[in-house]
């Protein structure tokens, strides 16, 4: 891992077009600015890695897991959002 | 395009019908096309399959059919990248996750897709929202006989 030490409004440039700034600094609390291309996704780490892990543990459902999800559904598709569009022909679940 | 698959076998999709995710999505980062996929049994369900990974799907459901006044708040930084300044101008589908037997829904990190330029993203919304949100069902009483 790089360490750097930086102040108050001092910035780190990651690649060329990441900038990260310290915007405040108040007893063990940091306030970082980031400026970063729209199409990278800037997290607390913690709570992306918990989203790796719900997504990977979700990529692990098959169809004979969600068979009753139907009872579930609180409202019918005439009056909540529309369900998702059928992209391609339907398929028989295995 | 023919993709086979590990759930639903060999499939046909058209290149129209594939949702780009530019980004992956958090722990399936090198997954960045998608077919979205109407379960045939039941149609409170789609599944979102990896076009280029077989094994890779996710079950996705329309969140307000289940949890009927979920509403997120999510940065406009999040949508720039899908082109959007509005959710009304996408499609919001959340995640089917299992914790040990019963089925939940990840409604913190909704997956939002923007139909029009079949792009998506999976984004964090702001606030206490849970990652698994448990779905219950309400089974009607069973009535004893006289």
């Amino acid at each position: 891992m790089l360490v750097l030490s930086r102040q108050r409004d001092e910035s780190i440039m990651i690649g060329d077009n990441i900038v990260i700034t310290i915007v405040d600094i108040r007893g063990d609390k940091v306030r970082l600015g980031i400026n970063a291309p729209a199409e990278i996704p800037v997290h607390r780490q913690e709570v992306y890695e918990a989203i790796q892990r719900e997504n990977l543990r979700a990529s692990r459902l098959a169809p004979s897991d969600t068979q009753g999800i139907g009872r579930m559904a609180t409202r019918g598709p005439s009056n909540g959002q529309p369900t998702p569009p059928p992209a391609s022909r339907g398929t028989e679940p295995r | 395009m023919r993709i086979t698959t590990t759930r639903f076998g060999r499939i046909d999709v058209d290149g129209s019908d594939i949702i780009t995710f530019p980004s992956g999505l958090p722990g399936l980062e090198g997954c960045r096309e998608w077919a979205l996929l109407a379960d045939s049994s039941n149609d409170a369900l789609g599944w979102l399959q990896c076009t280029t990974r077989g094994d890779v799907a996710l079950a996705v459901v329309s969140p307000r059919r289940f949890v009927p006044d979920y509403s997120v708040r999510i940065p406009r930084s999040e949508l720039t990248p899908l082109a959007i300044d509005d959710l009304r101008q996408a499609q919001v589908v959340v995640v089917v996750g299992r914790t040990g037997k019963k089925l939940t829904l990840n409604l913190k990190a909704p997956i939002v897709i923007n139909l029009e330029a079949r792009t998506g993203r999976q984004v964090v919304a702001s606030g206490d929202l849970p990652l698994q949100f448990v779905l219950s069902s309400e089974q009607p009483p069973l009535k004893k006989s006289a």
